[in-house]
């Protein structure tokens, strides 16, 4: 069975994660490290990827930046998004031509992913053609924005768990007027620690690419960092 | 030599969303050329070999795998 490095980083400043997802990446690209995976959560923040720009943005950048909320233009796919407390993020790392993926089957597994976790808390999600993502009736409780270099997969999949706050409101996500957001947590009728969704979408994660997972500490992957300059 | 948009599997169209060399530039083999987008997937192009870049596609162009955005000229 193939390997990933799991690194689970608790709640994390968007900046940092977004500078140390990228030297990750790096070192994957350079075929210096093994496949990896991200989990952790970010303080308030608004990312728009390539397809956003500031018209998804319901207050302006001013005004978030007075509730401390930075906005980041990323590399990745989709329009405006946001992350914050209550959500789990996965950022996987991985080399898709080694799993022998391409772009479209790797984001449906990032799907199963997103369902999978869903289902082990009495959550059917669905999929939308043409929406990548996660979906109840209620609204959209899983994301997925990606970049692909040199068949290296960097940013990944966030699920709303319990949102508090809500930043949701301040924009117009995936740049679609009158979409719905949903968390996980007002769905099911079982509690929905965090830290347990996390626990649950790491084994999906491991299920549906077929990877066992092995844990790493921060402290660990430091020296590759300095290493990388 | 053609520069392809690569199969990204059973993907029927993608958006070119940004040239990342300018006309005319001199790119490297394995360099960054452009970036397309399909399915919240941002996929990076790059140069299969040295030479200067003639692009045939404009930015938010819709193009299809297999298709040639650009020629690299090599010396």
């Amino acid at each position: 069975m193939r390997h990933a490095l799991l690194l689970r980083l608790g709640r994390v400043p968007y900046e940092p994660a977004l500078r140390l997802q990228r030297a990750l990446h790096a070192l994957r690209r350079a075929g210096r490290v093994p496949d990896l995976l991200l989990a952790l959560e970010h303080e308030p923040v608004v990312t728009l990827g390539r397809a956003g720009n500031n018209a998804d943005l319901l207050l302006s950048p001013a005004e978030l930046r007075k509730q401390g909320v930075e906005v980041y233009a990323v590399e990745r796919g989709g329009a405006a998004t946001y992350h914050g407390p209550g959500q789990l993020v996965l950022y996987p790392i991985v080399h898709l031509r080694e799993l022998e993926l391409s772009l479209r089957e790797y984001v449906g597994r990032l799907e199963e992913v997103l369902i999978r976790t869903g289902k082990e808390f009495g959550v059917e999600l669905f999929r939308r053609p043409g929406h990548p993502g996660a979906w109840h009736a209620r609204g959209k409780v899983g994301f997925i924005g990606i970049h692909v270099h040199r068949w290296v997969t960097l940013h990944g999949l966030a699920m709303n768990v319990d949102l508090k706050p809500n930043g949701f409101a301040w924009i117009v996500p995936c740049g679609l007027k009158d979409v719905p957001v949903a968390s996980l947590s007002e769905l099911s009728a079982a509690p929905c620690p965090l830290v347990e969704v996390e626990r649950v979408a790491i084994e999906a994660f491991s299920e549906v690419f077929g990877m066992e997972t092995v844990e790493i500490s921060g402290e660990e992957v430091r020296p590759w960092l300095s290493r990388n300059g | 030599m053609d520069l392809v948009v690569p199969d990204l599997g059973a993907v029927d169209e993608v958006t070119l969303l940004r040239w990342l060399k300018g006309e005319g530039e001199e790119v490297a083999a394995g360099e960054a050329v452009a970036e397309v987008e399909a399915d919240k997937a941002v996929f990076v192009i790059e140069a299969p070999v040295s030479g200067i870049l003639r692009r045939r596609a404009p930015e938010g162009a819709k193009v299809r795998p297999g298709e040639p955005i650009a020629l690299v000229l090599t010396p």
